[in-house]
């Protein structure tokens, strides 16, 4: 009989052990911003690992924590590809950050995302004054807006510029590249630079970030004013050719040539050119390569520029956060002039303040002001589900003309055709 | 006289029209929304252009603008060309009217400060940014064309919205079905215990409790995961509505089915599989039984070189490969080419299987080479002694000694091989991608599952695919084990 009541008094501690933990259950409730004395924060970052931007950025969190005594900020560091892949997955497991740094095109990517019907970040609209608000690049502001909310506050904006190895030029005797040159100029001394191991240019020409720029150059477009994509063009078509060509008919870029690669070419002295961004300048620097820089070449044929994408930068507050005050206050701070600043001087970083632009110290720093006269020539990457979809039909096409098995105009309308089908089944 | 008459008749008729505007009115409503209080404002008098209304707000009554913070500033301008966002386009919301109560949205310009045209009366702003829950104090200041700033009475208010409601993910519907799963498992184990005590079985006593821990993991690690991705597969989950899912069927499988690369990429991957296997096995076998001669010297030594491709973490040994593959990498330096191997469909698939052929040969060649050990000696010794050569030696002896642990281990090798992920995304990535609707040159069922669930945010079609995946395997291996009579052969 005792073994029996034994038996039957484990089954039932067993039961509730089992099953308590799916009976209790969170109710769901929202607790409303806490106490300044014990308030935690945690913020994504995506800068590199011991790079001169984590340092910058771990200093200005002490600054923060030291003047708002009480808040604790928790940092944590995840890779920039992968940062909306992670807030995802962290926000449907509950676990978002209350703060994370995105660019304007991972909001586009996660900006429909809904978890139990909410939305992932919250709308900065309601917690900005005008005031605030008005301090920032309109550009900036605007690519950090997705279907009309304000999703995160601008920190920094980049693009692609032209940058150069002077020695280079001088041994081959070729004349520094300027804001006149074209893109026959550009080949030409490419050309002539190419010589034994050292390339005239090193880009990843199959790589669609880098063909962006020349596409708005020749007259091409990603998508038209409704938001429906026009990859299809004439002008399109030809800048695929002209990027792949520079490899496979002018021999100016190393075979296979990638993102990995250029960089690896340009520090060892074996690319006299390279299509980069101020992200690898310290890079570059710290490789003692006397780099220049100067805005991408004019098309010749249609007169226009080469207009890179200029993608931004910002901090976005997570809908999960239970500090949206503090954590908007945080927001503003990394995004603030001060900060914006340290980060340009420091890292070249281009800033997104509109006072900064007119900063002595910005505008007389070479690097900073040649970069940001890049920019004003660039053309601002749409905030939209549809850019972040653009790069996965367009990485095909540029792969089935590369080796050769469709033409730039057949592979672009199917990649038109494959993105049109995508949105589709959004 | 005269004209001093006329000059100041002129003074008096004209200083209506410069009349300075005020507020008139100020009220606040802290209830339209979180970190938002409404502020409606008129003047006394219809402004002119060239008019400024600051908003300014504190935590104290504002008596001058020095201890407050500018909130937002209204101009009165023309307003020709400008944009008229609709209420809900632009960041905030303003409106004003002409004092006849119709409220109209407001001009925005460049830097997006509102503008609002002349003879305006009232204006209407929801003012944002507001801190919640706390008694702040709002003014206007009317800054008149000629500079003349006027500042209205503070007026209180408060932000009284409280901000939307967070929902929690509802995670106990999972932790309940663990829970139900191991409870179920428990059950069954007291059950077949009381059999077993029934049928006077009283040696077993404890072996249920024994097993029970292992069964447990079982059941919450792999029992749990298995059924919820069958559930998933039939459901239409997607990370733009995780939480939302509901059952479509098996729309999800008639999605895999219709891919248009689903049979090229299940062909690629049996032989990406087939071709790994048996080069695995025939040169673990090969070198197992060069290091298990008597007449190699210096044994040990090979066995710790062979054994390196398997010591070393294989995402470096599979980037270190591919920098040797790639254009300015080691072997065109070597053969003095250019080739671009990674970026040509058939190249790229032939080197990812070598790639992987490296990786996979230690761990058959120590399988065998331990099997070929436990085999007796005297057997080959009485073959040799009968003038038996080596050739017939190896297929009459040593290959049928070796069935009991090549069935397997091929069996093993082949499940791994299958679902085999690091080595194709790390060399390849799965292209290089010709097919704009479908998985790369290079990718195996495995890899492209990765791609629809973590790329395209595919759930449900994922975990159809898995499920696919999963079917073939145990197709494969329940066939490969009655032929071969793996289980037998084992026991």
């Amino acid at each position: 009989m005792k073994v029996v009541v034994r038996r039957i008094i484990s089954c039932f501690i067993v039961v509730i052990f089992l099953l308590s933990p799916g009976c209790l259950s969170s109710d769901g409730s929202t607790e409303s911003d806490s106490n300044d004395s014990d308030i935690e924060l945690t913020v994504w970052h995506s800068f590199a690992a011991e790079s001169k931007e984590q340092a910058t950025f771990e200093s200005r969190i002490e600054v923060f924590m030291s003047s708002n005594p009480g808040v604790e900020v928790k940092i944590s560091a995840i890779p920039y590809p992968e940062a909306d892949q992670q807030f995802m997955i962290a926000a449907q497991g509950g676990e978002a950050p209350d703060i994370v740094r995105l660019s304007s095109d991972q909001l586009g990517k996660i900006g429909d995302i809904r978890v139990g019907g909410q939305p992932l970040l919250e709308d900065l609209r309601y917690h900005l004054t005008p005031i605030e608000r008005s301090k920032f690049d309109p550009r900036a502001l605007n690519a950090m807006k997705y279907e009309g909310e304000l999703l995160g506050i601008p920190a920094s904006q980049d693009c692609l510029s032209l940058l150069f190895n002077p020695i280079l030029f001088d041994a081959a005797g070729v004349d520094y590249p300027d804001e006149s040159w074209s893109l026959d100029d550009m080949l030409l001394a490419a050309s002539t630079l190419t010589s034994g191991d050292v390339n005239g240019l090193a880009l990843p020409v199959k790589d669609a970030y880098w063909w962006f720029g020349f596409q708005a150059g020749f007259g091409g477009s990603l998508f038209d004013q409704n938001g429906t994509p026009t990859l299809n063009s004439n002008g399109s078509s030809d800048s695929m050719d002209w990027m792949l060509d520079l490899e496979l008919k002018h021999g100016v870029v190393q075979t296979g040539t990638n993102i990995e690669s250029m960089k690896t070419q340009f520090l060892s002295s074996k690319a006299a050119m390279i299509i980069d961004g101020p992200w690898n300048w310290v890079t570059y620097e710290a490789g003692r390569i006397p780099l220049q820089q100067t805005v991408l070449p004019i098309v010749s044929d249609t007169g226009e520029r080469v207009a890179p994408l200029v993608t931004y930068k910002g901090w976005s507050v997570s809908k999960q956060s239970l500090n949206k005050e503090w954590s908007t206050k945080l927001a503003l701070f990394l995004s603030s002039s001060e900060v914006q600043k340290e980060f340009a001087i420091e890292t070249y970083t281009m800033p997104t303040h509109i006072e900064l632009y007119d900063d002595s110290d910005i505008s007389d720093n070479i690097v900073i002001s040649g970069f940001l006269e890049q920019l004003m020539q660039g053309t601002p990457a749409p905030t939209t589900r549809a850019m972040a979809l653009v790069y996965d039909p367009l990485g095909t096409a540029f792969e089935n003309v590369y080796t050769g098995e469709m033409t730039s105009s057949e592979a672009l309308f199917l990649a038109n055709q494959a993105l049109e089908s995508d949105l589709e089944g959004i | 006289m005269k004209r001093a008459f006329i000059a100041i008749l002129s003074f008096i008729l004209l200083l209506p029209i410069y009349q300075a505007s005020e507020i008139s009115t100020l009220e606040a409503d802290g209830d339209v929304g979180y970190r938002q209080v409404e502020l409606i404002w008129s003047t006394d008098s219809p402004t002119q252009e060239g008019t400024i209304f600051q908003i300014w707000m504190s935590n104290e009554t504002i008596i001058e603008t020095i201890n407050a913070t500018m909130h937002s500033q209204v101009t009165v301008g023309n307003t020709s060309g400008l944009i008229q966002p609709e209420i809900g386009e632009w960041y905030d919301d303003c409106t004003y009217n002409f004092g006849d109560g119709k409220w109209i949205p407001v001009y925005r310009d460049l830097d997006g400060t509102a503008v609002v045209p002349s003879e305006t009366i009232g204006v209407n702003c929801t003012l944002t940014g507001i801190p919640p829950g706390i008694e702040i104090y709002l003014a206007v200041m009317v800054i008149n064309p000629s500079n003349e700033s006027i500042l209205s009475p503070s007026i209180s208010s408060s932000s009284t919205s409280s901000d939307e409601e967070i929902i929690v993910i509802e995670t106990s519907p999972y932790i309940f079905a663990i829970g139900s799963i191991a409870l179920s498992v428990i059950i069954l184990l007291f059950i077949l215990r009381w059999m077993d005590y029934r049928e006077g079985k009283t040696t077993s006593r404890f072996a249920h409790i024994y097993i029970a821990p292992a069964i447990l993991a079982l059941s919450v690690l792999t029992f749990y995961p298995v059924l919820y991705g069958i559930w998933l597969s039939f459901t239409n989950a997607d990370q733009s509505y995780l939480g939302d899912q509901s059952i479509i069927g098996i729309e999800n499988f008639i999605t895999v089915i219709s891919t248009s690369g689903f049979f090229r990429v299940t062909g690629f991957t049996l032989l990406w599989s087939i071709v790994n296997v048996a080069a695995h096995i025939g040169f673990g076998l090969l070198l197992a039984m060069a290091l298990n001669s008597n007449d190699l010297r210096g044994r040990s030594a090979y066995r710790t070189a062979l054994l390196l491709p398997w010591a070393i973490p294989s995402y470096i040994s599979v980037l270190v490969w591919r920098g040797l593959y790639e254009p300015a990498g080691a072997l065109n330096d070597f053969l003095g080419t250019d080739l671009n191997l990674l970026a040509d469909p058939n190249g790229a698939r032939i080197v990812v299987i070598l790639v992987n052929i490296w990786l996979g040969i230690p761990f058959m060649m120590m399988s065998i080479s331990g099997a070929l050990q436990a085999l007796p000696k005297d057997m080959y010794e009485a073959a040799e002694v009968d003038g038996i050569n080596k050739f017939s030696r190896f297929f009459y002896l040593t290959l049928p000694n070796l069935k009991s642990a090549l069935v397997p281990l091929s069996l093993l090798g082949f499940i791994w091989t299958f679902n085999m992920f690091n080595v194709i995304y790390l060399m390849t990535d799965g292209g290089p991608n010709l097919d704009f609707d479908g998985p790369g040159s290079t990718d195996i069922l495995i890899t492209y599952v990765y791609d629809v669930a973590f790329r395209e945010g595919a759930y449900g079609v994922a975990a159809a695919w898995s499920v696919v995946i999963f079917l073939m395997l145990v197709v494969f291996s329940w066939t490969y084990m009655k032929k071969t009579n793996a289980t037998e052969a084992v026991t």
